[in-house]
């Protein structure tokens, strides 16, 4: 059986829905799609106005979708409050205008599948002893006295151990890496919908960007590294230490989806790339990376110095 | 039910699985035929704890059974599923309150004297709530410390796998009872009395699916490894065991959808209401939360300060 993105582009599931134009930002290459007819001004990445109409490119639709639950003012008022709440950001983007939180519904595979491991492991087992050791007292006498000492035995383990993988969900959008993503996760799945070309309306959805293969090597690293914590949490003893493990993944499948982000590209400084800041659209968690002012934080730091200064010299006086 | 099965772990699908409750493998579209026909128009949801339940067109202004807040009607977007089976009520209305009444009495000392006397027992609510029953398969594979082996620790690791069958684990669906509530009442119902119909309480309000089954994956799987874990003890070596681990895999997982009764009361106390569950079947367990006599704790505390004192002023002489 070949890798499941292989699988899922022969299973005919690929078609397009007939509901849906094409945009393309000229701006950063982003390929949007809107409900047909609808039409948007800016790009939702980096706020370009040159988003023109561009044929869909041959993909699958999405399986499902979660939708937004943040309205547009509570994003903004998120925003907002995130900015004025961040440390040392520089003064021209503290006022920035935040006003253009642009909602996009972001590509995404949802991967499932199930692991079987085979561990090898060194378990740590304690036990305490008592001690006698000598030593001298107050008076300058050598005496005998006992202390208890734990000590760990070390038992080789080796084993099986084999469970379905919890939900991993990876970015398709060349637009946001997975470490973005990642932020802004949990997304509560409960809220999973099949995907309707409907939900679309008034909202713009990105394409897929990534090649599917990529995706799948972000979610196999994210099942590796989910299949590491559980394992390790499955040993008995004490401690253990040198597990080691081989692990075969079977059943494995991604979904493609579309999950609710808001974006806000701010632009504070005519020379500077925008900032963009991302915000999850079912729970308002957010993720960016601010403009810091040196002068600011070069600023905190003096004043830190002068007090220790101040601090020791006061001291020393006293 | 239906035929249909998910082509990863053969679970039966549900009409309403998005994916697969076991596997979490995304189910098929349904087909026009597989769609079902009656799905369920509206129900009344709880605007306090989320509750929904069966819509009755009588009912005006109605009030929700579980926790007293206003109802509002909603037609959901999802088909709801009914229950297939409905646990019989064979406790009655004045036994459910009897029942309280004498648990109340029973609840030792640190409790007010004049509990049982006082407690006005009112606002009983007769109500099936729903749970989904799980028949499964599954291997499992464990790791735990014993006694047998071991060497200069009390303790040495072992490892060992086994496959299991469970039938009848019953996961609360419900929203209007909490989770802890259910726990409690579930493994005290006979599965051996149930009807197709709610039988044996002519106005019990029957409480809807609207938790999607798919959702409570978390729910079964946990279940599921508490099950392991019981049947492990006896795959392990050796007296004693700690640190015992599981990992499930499972596979076949059928479900029905069950209704069961249990009543919640109210009773008010010097001013203050509490709230109360009794078992439909077993009438002997009852849920509750009871006021305690700070004065008579007060009370014990400055006794066994006193004599605290005494014994130290003693041992001191
Ligand atoms: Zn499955
Ligand atoms: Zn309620």
């Amino acid at each position: 059986m070949g890798p499941w993105y292989a699988a899922a582009a022969l299973d005919g599931s690929i078609h397009q829905s007939a509901a849906l134009d094409g945009l393309s930002c000229e701006g950063c290459g982003a390929a949007l799609n809107v409900a047909s007819g609808e039409r948007t001004a800016k790009c939702p990445y980096c706020a370009s106005p040159n988003v023109v109409a561009r044929p869909r490119s041959a993909g699958e639709d999405p399986t499902f979708v979660v939708g937004f639950v943040i309205p547009e003012d509570d994003a903004r008022k998120r925003a907002r409050a995130w900015i004025r709440s961040t440390w040392f950001v520089k003064t021209a983007f503290a006022k920035a205008d935040v006003s253009d939180v642009r909602g996009v519904y972001l590509p995404a595979y949802l991967y499932s599948g199930s692991a079987t491991v085979q561990y090898s492991a060194q378990i740590g087992e304690n036990y305490t002893v008592t001690e006698t050791y000598t030593t001298t007292d107050a008076n300058g006498k050598t005496v005998t006295r006992t202390r208890t000492k734990v000590k760990t035995e070390w038992r080789s383990l080796s084993g099986q151990w084999a469970a379905y993988l919890d939900d991993v969900l990876v970015t398709a959008s060349r637009g946001l890496d997975n470490a973005e993503l990642e932020a802004i996760e949990p997304y509560d799945l409960r809220a999973l919908r099949r995907f309707t070309p409907k939900i679309l309306s008034g909202w713009l959805a990105e394409d897929p960007s990534r090649a599917v293969s990529e995706c799948a090597e972000l979610a196999r690293q994210e099942a590796v590294e989910q299949v590491g914590s559980r394992l390790a949490a499955h040993m008995p003893g004490d401690t253990h230490r040198d597990l080691r493990h081989e692990t075969t993944f079977q059943h494995e499948h991604g979904a493609l989806m579309l999950l609710p982000v808001w974006v806000l590209a701010v632009k504070y400084d005519p020379q500077e790339p925008p900032v963009r800041m991302v915000l999850n659209g079912q729970t308002g968690a957010i993720t960016g990376t601010p403009p810091r002012s040196w002068i600011k934080i070069a600023g905190a730091v003096v004043v830190l110095i002068l007090a220790i200064a101040l601090t020791v010299w006061m001291g020393a006086r006293a | 039910m239906s035929e249909r099965v998910c082509t990863r772990c053969e679970s039966p699908l549900e009409i309403e699985d998005l994916r697969c409750a076991v596997c979490a493998l995304p189910t098929p579209v349904l087909t026009r035929g597989e769609r079902p026909d009656e799905t369920v128009a509206q129900i009344l949801r709880c605007n306090g704890c989320g509750a929904g339940v069966r819509y009755s067109a009588e009912a005006q202004a109605p009030r929700c059974d579980f926790c007293g807040s206003l109802m509002e009607v909603e037609v959901p977007e999802d088909p709801v599923e009914q229950a297939e089976a409905y646990v019989d009520f064979t406790v009655t209305d004045a036994e459910a309150k009897a029942a309280l009444g004498r648990w109340l009495g029973s609840l030792g000392f640190f409790r007010p004297s004049d509990l049982q006397a006082e407690a006005a027992v009112g606002g009983l609510k007769p109500l099936w709530w729903v749970g989904w029953m799980f028949d499964a398969a599954a291997a499992v594979c464990w790791a735990a410390d014993s006694d047998a082996g071991a060497g200069r620790s009390a303790w040495a690791p072992h490892s060992g796998r086994f496959s299991m069958e469970v039938d009848n684990v019953v996961v609360p669906a419900s929203v209007g009872l909490t989770a802890k509530e259910c726990e409690i009442l579930a493994p005290r119902y006979d599965l051996g009395r149930t009807s197709a119909e709610p039988r044996g309480h002519a106005n019990a309000t029957v409480e809807q699916f609207t938790v999607q089954r798919s959702a409570a994956r978390k729910i079964i799987s946990e279940s599921l490894e508490d099950v392991a874990r019981a049947r492990a003890t006896g795959h392990i070596p050796g007296g004693s065991v700690r640190n015992l681990r599981v990992s499930v895999l499972p596979s076949k997982l059928t479900t029905r959808h069950m209704a069961f009764p249990a009543f919640v009361l109210a009773y008010r106390y010097k001013d203050k209401l509490y709230r109360a569950v009794v078992h439909g079947h077993d009438a002997d367990c009852v849920i509750a939360e009871a006021p305690l006599s700070w004065a008579k704790i007060a009370v014990v505390v400055a006794v066994v300060l006193a004599t605290a004192a005494l014994v130290v002023g003693a041992l001191s002489l």
